[in-house]
């Protein structure tokens, strides 16, 4: 009885072999092939340029590739016709990024506002991924500022150190969709002097910044950076930084024109030391333009 | 002795059936060139996908757009995001048949496969020529053609049509195992 269940068995075995490498199921669909999941993909491009309008964006220059970028902002739009609603009076930045890998950017830059040189690095230290990886991209950014204007002859002695301002700041950002990316910039600013006694040293502000793709080559950006409060009290004067402004890329060079209640285009000024309200008209036209050079290999 | 019998038929009915039915690479290589007199640009995938039936003649493949690399980092994002939207349309693929080859020959044939080539949202019925060669384990095969890319609804603008070809070389190999 024995040996006869196992012959049976044998038998099914067999024919269950005959079946399972039968030549039919070869006939299967090939496209099954590829439906194999993959691993998380990282998400690029959630915005066009190195910076939303003035603050950064999570984007780098690539491996080997040096990015200039040349910004203007003009004057107070409500100086009016006498000054060519501020188009006759012009701040500029220029600036150089290098990309030591796809992730990793040094920069320096030197601005008229303040005659103020700058050296910066920005690290895009997680990446954010489709398919079980991380949903936002951070990157770090620090940039250290050195004032260039002459001393006051005022009797108060100041060092060379007293030039020197801070700014540290994180970019939590996240491409919801081909077209829509947010982002999240807290950051911190240091300066070793301040030019006032009321002013803090230290100030802290929050920042969120868009991009919206209109189509593959135009996009509306936008940022807001809201002063933290300090412990002392602060110059009433100074505002939140708001700006607006469309991105046109064309082929090699990517124009960002926009309108701004901040004057100066490196990280202290723009975040603690913003003048300008909006409702009075204190608004800056300018734009940056960025252009691409391959100067160093990819690989 | 009358279980090993059984045994060895067993292994026999596995075996009966003759060679494997399907070859396939998880790591075939599709490079392209865009020519023009003002500068050459190339991207290679070793990421496609490929998948031969050699019992009906079915051949596939497929190749994630991202897997793409170029010489230089701004080539690739415009490439992703202004030519192919890799986001909509995240893989490129060709399926179809081998037509006219002789699946137990041993030198390399010519052939013709006959399939849609699906790229950018657009499938497009094309017939492309290219080489099949028998290795020891499995199959090599080898193909170059043309894609023009109005075919296939990419767009490319006035302001960078000197540096853009109209009509793109696609080259690839794919080295296919026992699947």
């Amino acid at each position: 009885m024995k040996h006869v269940s196992f012959l049976r068995a044998s038998v099914a075995l067999v024919f269950a072999g005959f079946a399972l490498a039968s030549p039919l199921s070869a006939q299967d669909d090939l496209m099954d092939f590829f439906d194999e999941p993959t691993g998380p993909q990282v998400v690029t491009s959630a915005f066009k340029a190195g910076r939303i309008i003035n603050v950064q964006s999570p984007e780098t220059s690539g491996k080997g590739e040096m990015n200039f970028i040349i910004a203007h902002r003009f004057g107070r739009i409500s100086d009016g016709a006498y000054a060519l609603w501020g188009l006759d009076n012009a701040q500029m930045r220029m600036g150089l990024d290098y990309g030591l890998t796809d992730r990793l950017q040094v920069g320096v830059a030197r601005s008229s506002f303040g005659k103020t040189l700058e050296v910066n690095a920005k690290w895009r230290f997680l990446e954010q991924k489709s398919g079980g990886g991380s949903p936002v991209s951070l990157t770090g950014y620090s940039v250290l500022m050195r004032d260039g204007m002459r001393f006051p002859e005022d009797g108060i002695g100041r060092l060379g150190i007293h030039r020197i301002s801070y700014v540290h700041q994180v970019v939590v950002a996240r491409k919801f969709s081909p077209e829509f990316s947010l982002a999240l910039i807290p950051s911190l600013v240091h300066r070793n002097l301040v030019d006032q006694p009321a002013r803090a040293n230290d100030v802290g502000t929050l920042g969120a910044g868009f991009r919206y793709k209109l189509n593959n080559r135009l996009s509306v950006n936008g940022e807001y950076h809201y002063l933290l409060p300090r412990p002392i009290p602060d110059d009433p004067e100074l505002r939140n930084s708001l700006s607006l402004g469309l991105d046109i890329e064309t082929g090699g060079h990517v124009f960002q024109l926009h309108i701004t209640n901040s004057r100066g285009m490196f990280e202290r000024s723009f975040l603690s030391e913003t003048a300008g309200r909006w409702q009075d008209g204190d608004l800056y036209f300018g734009f940056n333009i960025n252009r691409v050079f391959q100067v160093g290999s990819r690989r | 002795m009358r279980h090993l019998f059984f045994l060895a038929l067993l292994v026999a009915g596995f075996d009966l059936t003759g060679g494997a039915q399907q070859f396939a690479t998880r790591e075939a290589h599709i490079s392209f060139l865009s020519e023009t007199p003002v500068e050459d640009i190339k991207a290679e995938s070793q990421e496609a996908s490929a998948i031969l039936d050699v019992a009906t003649g079915g051949l596939a493949f497929q190749v994630p757009i991202l897997s793409f690399h170029f010489p230089k980092a701004l080539m690739e994002e415009h490439f992703n995001e202004n030519y192919m939207e890799s986001a909509k349309f995240p893989k490129a693929s060709f399926r179809g048949t081998v037509m006219g080859w002789d699946p137990d020959g041993d030198a390399q044939q010519e052939v013709v496969a006959k399939g849609k080539l699906d790229m950018h949202g657009v499938s497009v019925a094309r017939e492309v020529t290219g080489t099949m060669t028998r290795t020891t384990s499995g199959w090599m095969i080898g193909a170059t053609f043309s894609v023009p890319c109005t075919d296939h609804n990419i767009d490319i603008p006035k302001v960078v049509s000197e540096n853009i070809a109209e009509v793109i070389d696609v080259t690839l190999t794919a080295t296919l195992l026992p699947r």
